[in-house]
């Protein structure tokens, strides 16, 4: 029997991402790990020792030359994203790139531009997307269980700086800025995702300990007249990991999601959801990856791009709903520079 | 064969801040735990009934906790290694690898040659010098804080333990285990977040060792699913140590250990969140096992 085809993938960048995907790769039937790809000269010795099986390669032409491939994962610093996968586009494969799409605006749009004429496909890593209970949420919201939302209140708070830092992801020239861009756009996809499209934002940011911004707090303008508001830091004691915090009103009743639950108050019984609460926690969603590493949802991530690249369909988060963040975070930065609101139309 | 593992477990999730409840829980957790008294009570409360087998990481309060706790020298523990938090915190600023090679500096020789001269003879032929002088100075520097204990076991965190199943690789697994069979004569654990997939692995690759991981009636965190876990805890001959067991919290003592009745489970890892709470599991426990 003819074996199944499975997609050759190639990993660029193999950091704390980067490894996690390789992991995860191997352990999705359908998919080959082929060909590893860092400039850090240093990992070759641990990655022969570590297990894995394809080759090394501290030059990313010289894989994309010698090794055949069909996709690729990207998860270097954001800055390289572009560069990156102008090579991988070029050599005709399908991209998936970590979270955010790059590391600026112009960056992204150069990005996605990439493949507007091109049959390819193309994910941008914005988990929260394959997470069980976000998703859960997303369909409430969809099913108008809380009937039309008026307002939104948001938040994502992490404990990570707390005095000057080391490393690209405070370095405004390779991360694109602060929490905002690393650690919020989490939130900003989910609520692009969730209330999109994002009319207007008027935003405040504050340096505390760094170049980049530790703290903002953003006001939205959504269509369909909805009002909402993020607040985000990485400079609060208490989070030992990233937690957000959605409340969402609307004329049935509100919603309230974090990491651990979705708890529902409802002025009527609507759907099968009683008057008055409902808790769903995380722990009772059922089991449905088959792997786990690193995280919730990664597998599932890296399950839908292979599903994608075999059956030539949209991943869930494509290079365009990047892009989309990547506006909300751009119109954010401009806001919280000019003090003023910002229309997402002015940004293009 | 596993030498003196204890059938119940107290588990320091609760003493590490993690919930997966609530926020509020969390937090409350952090705070009330932050002081080391507060552990001590519940490493009390524990020893009362009985339960000598504690399970915990080198977490600064947890380390002060074991200070102050006069009956210390009676507990057998299972440190899990590495805090894998505390490496991907810093590997936020020093890479990964940057993380891994400056917890592993300042390890002298005569540590090396102390720990690692029995198993190097086995190991060095699958792995380069290089390589296995990192992995005993790690394994070492995780360790330290914890010799003048008394170890019952070492645990590999879940996150090595499922990478090296991912990434397909038995030796660091084989590693682990001569390192800390040969060097510290202790058995080894290895805890997973995939049990159902790491055991028909470990059957495939030889590797007899006993596996921490979740199991509970509701089947939370049981991957790829509830029934090939439990088909594997009938069938599969391992030791094995059952994590999750109340759900994170969702089931009651009552609910929770009837499900393992019968099962060929060989211990159960709790954590605990108060004093009230170990009285209450320990002792449904204990008449629901039959200890
Ligand atoms: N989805 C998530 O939850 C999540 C979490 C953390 C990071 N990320 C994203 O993943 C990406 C990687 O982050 P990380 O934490 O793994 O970073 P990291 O610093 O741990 O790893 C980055 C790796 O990329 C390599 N690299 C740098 N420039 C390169 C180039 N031009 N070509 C090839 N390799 C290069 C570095 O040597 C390093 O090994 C970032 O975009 C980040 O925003 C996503």
């Amino acid at each position: 029997m003819e074996e199944a085809k499975k997609v050759r993938i190639g990993i660029i960048g193999l950091g704390k991402l980067g490894i996690l995907h390789t992991g995860l790769v191997n352990m999705i039937p359908r998919a080959e790990l082929a060909g590893l790809a860092d400039i850090n000269r240093q990992l070759a010795k641990y990655i022969q020792q570590s297990g894995l099986k394809a080759p090394f390669f501290s030059d990313l032409g010289q894989m994309l030359g010698e090794v055949p491939l069909d996709a690729a994962i990207v998860c270097t610093p954001a800055s390289a994203n572009l560069g990156i996968a102008e090579k991988c586009i070029q050599a005709g494969l399908d991209v998936f790139i970590e979270k955010p799409l790059a590391h600026t605006f112009e960056a992204a749009k150069r990005i996605a531009a990439l493949v507007s004429q091109k049959e390819v496909v193309h994910a941008t890593g914005y988990l929260f997307a394959h997470m069980g209970l976000f998703k859960k949420a997303k369909s409430l919201l969809e099913a108008n269980v809380i009937g039309a939302v008026h307002r939104f209140r948001s938040s994502m708070y992490t404990s990570e700086v707390f005095g000057r830092k080391k490393g690209w992801v405070y370095d405004r020239s390779q991360s694109g800025g602060g929490v905002v861009i690393n650690v919020a756009s989490h939130l900003l996809y989910l609520l692009h995702w969730y209330f999109g499209p994002v009319r207007s934002v008027f935003a405040q940011a504050k340096n505390i300990y760094l170049d980049v911004e530790d703290a903002a707090s953003v006001i939205f303008e959504c269509g369909r007249d909805v009002v909402g508001s993020l607040d985000t830091s990485w400079s609060v004691p208490g989070y030992r990991l990233p937690y957000i915090d959605v409340r969402v009103e609307g004329d049935n009743g509100t919603l309230e999601l974090n990491n651990d639950y979705i708890k529902l108050y409802l002025y009527k019984s609507q759907k099968g959801f009683a008057k008055e609460w409902t808790t769903i926690y995380k722990i009772d969603l059922p089991v449905t990856s088959k792997f786990e590493l690193g995280a919730e949802g990664l597998y599932e991530e890296d399950q839908d791009f292979v599903d994608c690249c075999l059956d030539r369909t949209s991943p869930a988060v494509t290079w365009q709903d990047g892009l989309e963040v990547q506006r909300l975070i751009e119109a954010i930065y401009r806001s919280a520079e000019g003090r003023a609101v910002v229309g997402l139309e002015e940004v293009e | 064969m596993t030498m003196g593992l204890e059938k119940l477990i107290l588990g320091s999730n609760a003493f590490e801040g993690v919930s997966y409840i609530s926020r509020t829980q969390a937090l409350h957790y952090m705070e009330h735990f932050a002081k080391e008294d507060n552990i001590v009570a519940i490493l009390e409360a524990a020893n009362s009934l009985g339960v000598r087998a504690f399970m915990c990481s080198n977490c600064p309060n947890i380390m002060a906790a074991l200070q102050k706790f006069p009956k210390a020298g009676e507990l057998s523990l299972l440190p899990v290694i590495p805090n894998a938090y505390e490496y991907a915190m810093e590997a936020s600023e020093k890479g990964v690898l940057g993380a891994v090679l400056t917890k592993a500096k300042g390890f002298s020789m005569y540590q090396k040659v102390r720990l690692g001269l029995r198993a190097l003879t086995k190991i060095k032929s699958v792995i380069s010098k290089d390589v296995l002088d990192l992995l005993l100075e790690l394994i070492h520097f995780e360790l330290a804080g914890f010799e003048k204990y008394k170890l019952g076991g070492v645990v590999l965190h879940g996150q090595v333990t499922d990478l090296a199943l991912s990434s397909g690789n038995p030796h660091i697994l084989t590693i682990f285990q001569d390192l800390v069979r040969d060097s510290y004569e202790v058995e080894p654990i290895l805890a997973t977040h995939n049990f159902g997939v790491l055991l028909p692995q470990l059957i495939e690759w030889k590797i007899k060792i006993p596996v921490l991981g979740p199991l509970n009636q509701k089947g939370f965190m049981m991957r790829p699913s509830k029934d090939e876990c439990e088909k594997l805890v009938e069938e599969s001959g391992y030791t094995i140590i059952a994590k999750k067991v109340l759900a994170g919290g969702r089931l009651t003592p009552e609910e929770a250990f009837p499900y393992f009745q019968g099962k060929k489970v060989e211990s159960f890892v709790c954590g605990i969140g108060s004093v009230p709470e170990a009285y209450h599991t320990f002792s449904v426990a204990k008449s629901f096992l039959k200890i």
